[in-house]
């Protein structure tokens, strides 16, 4: 065997070995889903009966319809509206230069290494104040100005083609439409991209909800979930069977938008 | 230097197949140019000599060795790409050097040859830059320069000169002529511009579809061609295709008559033929003569005239199909009026239907 | 005059763009930042403030659970970020091969951990991560240990299993970074390195690598800044305790402990947040140090 050989084959078992790993706890996820605790506990592998009882458990503990309403209200227009300003900003950052604003976003770029702890405690304190803990308002409004999404908009913009808006420049429109019907469906790709990975941060967000939403009925089913995980005994089948229900969004989206993830990826890493 | 020889040498992605059966030899110190329309095969039969491709028939050797199946490195080759492949990170220097460090050569000697290949270059002053701080001409001299540092038996070109604006690739051109003589090297050059292939070859192999349509030095290509392939490939700007009969034929002769010209008729030596058989005429536009000249005269409508100092192309119609004729001291001939030249039938080509030469 | 009105409309349109979202930085994150530095000089119980000049500080170098919780964090830091980027590379450079039969499936199952919910893999490594979950199980099964770990009760085990969940999570979210820019690579550099003679390992090493400097740096600061500040996957596995006896607590869960589970002390939360930063200041900027250096050798 030539060592070309041994080396591609080496490759095929490491990737082989890495996507298992990967995959495996969902596999294990969703056969959990199916069976009852205990079985889970013993490390059962193969799908068993108790998937309905599991969901009943589950629905009749968990106010199930309200708390993915939270989840998703929060997730959905947090993504439209962080989509919405980050990208207006990263545009705007990349369009229309200035030494001022170029200041200003460098500022910006240090500011990504804050730690959220040094904010959680002021920004909880804004809120009280305000009277808005535990409303909508409290969770997305913070997260709407993105700064990684600011910097991610503004990589992919250095690939739009200038010529594109000197030419619907010269057609009259005006900057605001030259960024709606110009440039929004140029960078479909980069949106794509962008929605799956701010989706992703605002359905799975903790700590910042973890502070702000206190009654039950406005949690969001993250925060629901690993409440319940911390039983002294989780019931893990009904468990696994939310977890399920929880992860099914994310999975939705990404394998619906996959392609234009990669594509967006690819363009913003030049 | 080396020699190399093809023989039977095919290429196929799955079930098509690229390269459909190559004989070749090419000479030590011989400067040879692959030439072809896009897609014709011959960027891929360079990567298969490199061995960036599989052969998948037939066989190559290279210096006399079989180089089937051989890795890249250990074929004596070295190779120059159309992008220059430099590496972004690493001075001129580095990048000329960077392979010699794994072939176990003592850094001295590594500094001299970098040094000498850089003076052959002129790139001297250039050795500590990056090589995104360099022109398209210098960063084309460095990836030679890489190539020549490792004193490869057989130097491969691949279209080179393409990303080069149109007075900087007349610069290069001479460059690489020169070099051919200093270095006396065995070149293999891969162009889609025919003018390079006259002017830098001394064995042109045009290629078409993966086969090889005729080989020989570029004079020989120009003035007898084998196909109208080649005969419309050489030479610029490109041949006219008349359709022709044979209204009477001897033994060693024939009178042909042009179909959308009667009138037009040319005594060739021909050896074999019918009358009534279709043929196609070749004429190059610079080979028409003035009115009165040669054996028949054709006045033909014109479209356009170009005129540009000391020639003129003249663009014309004759029965609805294009003709163009190159001629000096025609400064005077407008557009959208008549030109009569005349066609002299030792200038002319005969093909037959299957676009094969006929003699 | 013309030309004057043109820079006008430039300013103009600039700022309209970016407005919305500084002045949404300025409210939620400059503002609560400043208040967060003038907090960590306050002293006190809940809302009794009272100036403490560096008190604060003077009580961190005293304090044993903070002292235990950068111990961690740094730990994390220091064994889960290297092994997650270099991780992250390999697979890029084997998945950048188009000869490689399967390469999008392998590409998208390395990736799907980073799309899971938080919760999802909480749940799901902590069930299989149990005494006697199925992890213990296989190893006992393939005799790599003779009994069961306990995982989450042994205060090195716990770090281990952590850091093995992050990096589960995370390695697929900078290999795509990487794939798409080796993708960006142009394939002619590698064919004239093996044309030459350059060896595959050194291709790797002196080619692959520094052509991906600005790629690697950038995930090894994401990175970095989202360690140091680990929290979600502690909080959870833990059930908030940063158990077992304190071995994983993190900075970010003690500033959480400090704020909203003891009786809240605010100004010496803010006081280990700017730790935090400070940390994560230091490091970014030793990473940008190590990055340029190298280029000049």
């Amino acid at each position: 065997m030539t060592w070309a050989v041994f080396r591609r084959a080496l490759v095929y078992v490491l990737l082989s070995i890495a996507a298992f790993v990967s995959v495996f706890p969902f596999f294990w996820m969703i056969i959990g889903a199916t069976n009852t605790s205990a079985d889970i506990i013993r490390g059962k592998t193969s799908i068993g009966g108790a998937l309905l009882t599991n969901a009943a458990t589950f629905f009749t503990q968990v106010d199930a319809p309200r708390i993915f309403f939270n989840s998703a209200f929060i997730a959905i227009v947090g993504t439209v509206l962080t989509l919405i300003i980050s990208s207006l900003a990263g545009y705007g950052f990349e369009m229309f230069r200035s030494r001022f604003r170029e200041r200003i976003f460098a500022l910006l770029l240090l500011l990504l290494s804050i730690p959220f702890a040094a904010m959680m405690v002021p920004l909880f304190v804004m809120f009280s104040q305000a009277k808005l803990v535990n409303t909508y308002v409290a969770v997305i409004a913070p997260t709407v100005a993105s700064i990684f999404i600011i910097f991610y908009f503004r990589q992919a913009t250095k690939a739009f083609p200038r010529e594109l808006r000197d030419a619907a420049r010269i057609d009259g429109l005006s900057e605001w439409q030259i960024f709606l019907y110009v440039y929004l469906p140029v960078m479909r790709s980069t949106y794509a991209a962008a929605t799956i990975i701010v989706f992703m941060a605002n359905w799975n967000n903790y700590l910042w909800p973890l502070i702000v939403l206190q009654t039950a009925d406005n949690k969001t089913i993250t925060l629901i979930l690993s409440a319940l995980t911390s039983a002294y005994t989780p019931d893990y089948g009904m468990l696994l069977f939310g977890t399920v229900l929880a992860t099914l969004p994310t999975l939705v989206i990404f394998f619906v938008l996959q392609r234009r993830f990669v594509e967006g990826m690819l363009g913003a890493v030049k | 230097m080396s020699s190399l020889k093809l023989s039977g040498v095919r290429k196929s992605y799955g079930a098509v197949e690229v390269i459909k059966g190559v004989d070749l030899d090419i000479e030590s110190k011989e400067f040879v140019v692959f030439v072809g329309p896009s897609g014709c095969g011959k960027s891929t039969l360079l990567r298969m000599i490199a061995g960036l491709e599989e052969i998948t028939a037939g066989e190559l050797d290279i210096g006399g060795k079989r180089m089937n199946g051989v890795d890249p490195s250990k074929r004596g080759i070295a190779m120059v790409f159309q992008s220059y492949a430099l590496y972004p990170h690493m001075t001129v220097r580095e990048n000329m050097g960077f392979a010699l460090r794994f072939a176990k050569v003592p850094k001295e000697q590594i500094e001299r040859q970098v040094l000498e290949a850089a003076r052959i270059l002129a790139l001297d002053p250039l050795l500590d830059r990056f090589p995104k701080e360099l022109s398209g001409g210098q960063r084309q001299r460095v990836a030679i320069g890489r190539a020549i540092v490792r004193q490869p038996e057989v130097f491969l070109f691949d279209e080179p000169l393409s990303n080069l604006d149109a007075e900087l690739r007349v610069h290069m051109r001479i460059e690489i002529a020169r070099l051919h003589k200093e270095l006396q090297a065995t070149i293999i050059y891969v162009t889609h511009d025919q003018v390079e292939a006259m002017t830098l070859a001394d064995k042109i192999v045009v290629l078409r579809d993966g086969v090889i349509e005729q080989v020989g030095k570029p004079l020989e290509l120009y003035d007898n061609p084998a196909n109208q392939f080649v005969a419309g490939f050489i030479g610029s700007p490109k041949m006219n295709f008349l359709p022709a009969r044979i209204v009477q034929k001897d033994a060693g002769t024939a009178v042909i008559e042009l179909v959308h010209h009667e009138g037009v008729r040319l005594s060739l030596p021909l050896a074999g033929g019918a009358v009534g058989d279709l043929v196609t005429l070749g004429i190059r536009p610079e080979h028409f003569g003035l009115p009165g000249e040669g054996a028949a005269d054709m006045t033909l409508e014109v479209d356009v005239a170009e005129h540009l100092g000391s020639t003129s192309y003249v663009y014309a119609r004759a029965a609805g199909e294009p003709i163009i004729i190159e001629r000096e001291e025609s400064r005077d001939q407008g557009d959208q009026e008549r030109i009569t030249v005349s066609v002299d039938p030792s200038r002319t080509y005969l093909f037959d239907q299957a676009g094969q030469r006929i003699r | 005059m013309a030309q004057a009105r043109l820079e006008r409309k430039e300013q103009i349109n600039g700022w309209a763009f970016v407005a919305p979202a500084l002045v949404l930085l300025g409210l939620f994150m400059i503002y609560p930042i400043v208040w967060s530095l003038w907090m960590s000089f306050q002293v006190g119980k809940g809302m009794n403030l009272s100036f403490g000049g560096f008190a604060n500080i003077i009580r961190l170098t005293k304090d044993p659970v903070f002292l235990r919780a950068l111990g961690n964090t740094f730990t994390f830091f220091i064994v889960q970020v290297p092994i997650m980027i270099v991780l992250a590379l390999l697979f890029a450079v084997a998945l950048n091969d188009a000869t490689l039969r399967f390469r999008g499936l392998f590409r998208t199952a390395i990736f799907v951990p980073c799309v899971t919910s938080l919760i999802a893999y909480s749940t799901v490594f902590k069930s299989m991560f149990a005494t006697d979950g199925i992890i213990n199980q296989t190893l006992m099964a393939l005799h790599l240990i003779s009994g069961p770990i306990s995982w989450f009760g042994d205060p090195f085990w716990a770090k281990v299993a952590i850091i093995i969940a992050i990096t589960w999570r995370w390695t697929g979210y900078n290999m795509i970074f990487y794939l798409a820019a080796l993708q960006n690579i142009d394939r002619s550099i590698y064919e004239a390195a093996r044309i030459d003679g350059v060896p595959a390992w050194a291709r790797f090493r002196y080619l692959t690598i520094p052509m991906l400097k600005p790629v690697i740096l950038f995930t090894t600061v994401v990175s970095t800044i989202g360690t140091l500040q680990l929290f979600d996957e502690v909080y959870n596995f833990t059930a908030g305790t940063g158990g077992p006896s304190d071995s994983t607590v993190t900075l970010s869960l003690y500033i959480y402990n400090l704020t909203f589970k003891f009786m809240p002390s605010f100004g010496y939360s803010a006081t280990v947040s700017w730790v935090i930063v400070l940390v994560v200041a230091v490091l970014s900027f030793l990473q940008f140090l190590v990055a340029r250096d190298r280029r000049r050798a």
